[in-house]
Formats: C-alpha cells, structure tokens, sequence
C-alpha cells in the first residue's frame, strides 16, 4: 500500500474521529498533527478511537492489522505520537506482514 | 419508528443463547448468533454465524461482515460458555485451560472486536453470563467458577475503561437453569443450591432475559459494572 493512500486514510479516520468529539477536543486536521502524548490532541480513549476508526477502514481495503499491540503502547519513541510517526508505524506493520 | 435493536449473541445453538436469540426474534430485533455448529433456527431477521470464540480470526471475520452489512451493534452477549463439574484434585489441567479458553478468553477477544461497533449505538452494551457459583464458591466447580470470576472483574474493568464510549458492561449471574451446562449436576447438588437461594425455585430463561432486557434498556445508562445474581445470592 503507497505511503500517500495510508496517510490520506489516517487523515481520514480523524476526520471521522472529530464527529464524535467535543468542539474544543476536535483534532486539527494536518499533515504533522499532533496527536498522543506530549503536546498531543487526544486522550487515552479519543486515541483508541482513531486507531480503531484507522483499523476498521485499512480493513475495508483488505489490510488487517492490529495498531494497538503491547509493543506499540511500550515504545519509547510512540507511533501514535503524530500523523507521520503512525503513518510510518502502519507502513512498517504492512510491510511486516508480507 | 424505533430502530430496531441489532444484537450479537455467543453461543446461540442451545441452551440460553437459543432462548434469548428467539426472544429477541420475537421483539422485532435484528440477531446475530454465532456457534461452532450450524443452527436450525431460521428467521428473516437471524443471522447465524459458524464460530468457535477461541479462533481470534474467525472472531475478526465475523465482526468484519456485520460491519459491512449492518454498520452497527446495539449489544453483544457473550453467552457461550462450557462447563466441567470435576472436584479440584481430580480436574486435568487441559480441561481447566480450555474453560478459561472459551468463558474468558472468548469473552474478551468478542468485547475487544465489538469496541468499533458499538460506537455507532446511541445505547451500546456489553452483557456477560456468569453464575451464582461465583459468589457461592461451589466445591466441584473451581475451574468453571474461576473462569466466570475472571468473566465479572472483566466486567468491572471494561466498565471503567468503555464508559466514555457510552459502552455499559454488565453481567448476569443465573442460578441453576435447567440447560445442558448442569446436566452433569446430581439432582441433589442442585436441589441443596436451589435450598441456599432467597427464592426457592430453578430459574428459568425468562429469569434471565428479564434482567438482560434491563441492561439493555437505553434508560439504563447509569447502570455499569454491575454483576446481578438470581434468585437472592449476594
């Protein structure tokens, strides 16, 4: 899967993740998003949310993977820190896997 | 019109899981059933499932073609469960581990995958099944009691972790019912148990389909984390 399409669904999926959030915790939709941990937009569960939303439509395209495995959340450096470190962390999981 | 209410039950070939798949049938709600063997139950509204909730991948798939179909879950009740009355000492460990396999395990990996789904419910709900041998400590039932009592801290743990979903996580705890699973109880085990209880009767599935319509209730919001037992065991 082109690295481009991945990013575009990760955008995606916060798109959709904003309906359900409050005005002020909607996430600001940008190529560097912050997204989880220091200066991030989200919370534990608003990120649970976007990965599963992230999940359920690389699905749709026919790529299962899990984003929240054991040694995602222990990292040092976390994968859901911002939009280009989960993008790379979905590429390098696809890439894994084949 | 109110939408109707689309609900995937474990476990739906016999026992309990029929009854309530029937009962939610006859409400006029959409079901899901799932269990490892085919089902002679046929409805418009029923949609049966061929899965063993140890097979994480079979749980994906299924989780994935109701998504595609039905966008949605209102509810999931992880009813399967398995049974072995074995006094302690005389339990082999590989009967103990597939319990924890099927009523814990399953629970869990369903829970885990249904997340996504019930999301997209304004009333979303998770219902365990475990048992007043929890509470009662029942000699001759360790591995099956410890494998519920796993089932109800799950319960309370989701609870926390899925209520800012709006996800309510509850468990019902029947007395004994006249199903398959205490077939291998003696008459007298289960008259002693029914003797134990603040209400003196076997239950029935209505007894338990009444406390799991009361879960389900969207004026149930408030109620989380919460294990109710039949028949007056605390």
């Amino acid at each position: 899967m082109e690295i481009e399409l991945i990013e575009r669904i990760v955008l995606e999926s916060i798109e959709i993740s904003n309906y359900t959030l409050d005005d002020d915790k909607k996430i600001i939709i940008s190529h560097d998003a912050k997204l989880f941990g220091k200066d991030g937009q989200l919370d534990s569960m608003n990120l649970v949310a976007l990965l599963i939303q992230v999940e359920e439509t690389l699905q749709d395209q026919g790529v299962e993977i899990s984003l929240t495995d054991e040694h995602a959340v222990s990292v040092a450096r976390s994968p859901f820190k911002d939009v280009p470190s989960l993008v790379n962390y979905i590429d390098l999981l696809i890439k894994t896997m084949q | 019109m109110t939408q109707k209410r689309q609900i995937l039950i474990t476990g739906t070939t016999k026992g309990l899981g029929d009854k309530l798949a029937r009962h939610f049938l006859d409400e006029g709600d959409i079901v899901f059933g799932c269990a490892r063997s085919p089902t002679d139950l046929t409805h418009d509204n029923y949609h049966h499932f061929c899965l063993d909730v140890t097979d994480a991948k079979g749980i994906k798939e299924v989780f994935f073609r109701i998504r595609q179909d039905f966008g949605r879950l209102d509810a999931l009740i992880n009813n399967v469960g398995i049974a072995s009355m074995n006094a302690f000492a005389l339990t082999p460990l590989e009967t103990a581990r597939k319990i924890m396999e099927v009523n814990y395990f399953g629970t869990f990996s369903c829970s885990q995958r249904a997340i996504g789904l019930l999301r997209k419910s304004k009333a979303p709900r998770i219902i365990n099944l475990s048992t007043v041998a929890v509470p009662l400590n029942l000699e001759g039932e360790a591995a099956y009691a410890a494998s519920k009592s796993a089932v109800e801290t799950l319960t309370r743990i989701m609870a926390k972790e899925l209520g800012g979903f709006g996800i309510t996580c509850n468990a019902v705890g029947p007395s004994p019912i006249a199903t398959d699973l205490i077939k291998g109880v003696g008459e007298e085990k289960i008259q002693k148990l029914i003797q134990a209880q603040a209400i003196k009767r076997m239950a029935t599935p209505q007894d338990v389909i009444n406390v799991v319509e009361f879960f389900l209730r969207p004026e149930s919001g408030m109620i989380t984390g919460q294990t109710i037992y039949l028949g007056g065991i605390s």
